[in-house]
């Protein structure tokens, strides 16, 4: 096994298990982080505004969670990346990989699918 | 002032990846052949853009990151109260595919530039295509939502 081989199978697996664990992480609200830049403030875990002030008060505290959505995907993602690596190659070949492009595609329609509500305002 | 700087170095590092990207692309899906503007502007390596997309976009992520903590403190708001929704909608969309596409970046990068024989070219094709993709729609949304209000407003 050479590290180049190793290497593609690490990033084959990362950006289709990313894909799939964005979008479970966008629909969960898992974010690993939550970031309220107007504080300067990073909090470990989801955190809402409306669940500590008045919701009419949230604009105060603006909050963040792409960063942390983005970061419990990839902190997933590397895992998976890491086993597809160390796996044996005949153990990864039979997977499809047209998984590849397929979920990542998936992935961005259930995003769309999930930010509809915004067009219904 | 250091939003709107890193803003226009963000609007610049993405015109140079749509570039490099749309070039790809179209060599990659529609290579050309003839002597023509369109034809030469096809006709190029699309393997040698490979690395210069995977830099561009990381710059252009990572300073997008930046800007977007001023968007979410002095812009956003305002939108919220002209009720600029679908506006907001498709900012939301553009972020959540920047960041399928970052992770997508590895697995792009070895398919152009450490090829298997036995891969098929479609593989290349389908993430240079999906890239090409999140880079229009995130440069076209982030178009819109700067200009959307006026610059300064």
């Amino acid at each position: 096994m050479t590290s180049s081989h190793a290497f593609r199978r690490f990033a084959f697996a990362y950006g289709t298990a990313f894909a799939v664990l964005y979008v479970v992480a966008l629909k969960l609200d898992l974010a690993l982080f939550t970031v309220y830049p107007k504080q300067s403030v990073v909090l470990l875990g989801t955190h809402h505004s409306r669940d500590v002030v008045d919701p009419a008060m949230s604009f105060l505290a603006p909050a963040m969670y792409w960063y942390g959505w983005t970061a419990s995907a990839a902190l997933g993602a590397l895992v998976f990346g890491l086993l597809g690596a160390v796996l044996p190659e005949q153990w990864t070949r039979r997977i499809w990989p047209g998984w590849l492009w397929v979920a990542p595609l998936a992935a961005m329609s259930a995003c769309v699918y999930l930010t509809m509500p915004w067009f219904r305002l | 002032m250091v939003a709107t700087i890193l803003l226009i170095v963000h609007g610049l590092v993405a015109v140079a990846l749509l570039g490099a990207l749309t070039h790809q692309t179209l060599a990659t899906w529609a290579p050309g052949r003839s002597g023509s503007f369109f034809g030469r502007f096809r006709r190029v390596p699309p393997a040698s853009f490979a690395n210069a997309v995977v830099i561009l976009y990381v710059i252009a992520a990572l300073l997008g990151g930046i800007v977007y903590l001023y968007f979410r403190v002095d812009i956003r708001p305002s939108l919220e109260r002209a009720g600029h929704w679908p506006a907001l909608g498709f900012f939301d969309i553009k972020e959540h595919f920047i960041s399928i596409g970052a992770a997508l970046l590895p697995a792009y990068w070895v398919c152009w530039r450490r090829p298997r024989t036995e891969e098929p070219y479609r593989m290349r094709a389908a993430l240079t295509g999906i890239l090409a993709f999140i880079v229009w729609w995130g440069f076209l949304t982030g178009h819109v939502v700067n200009n959307i209000m006026g610059f300064g407003s």
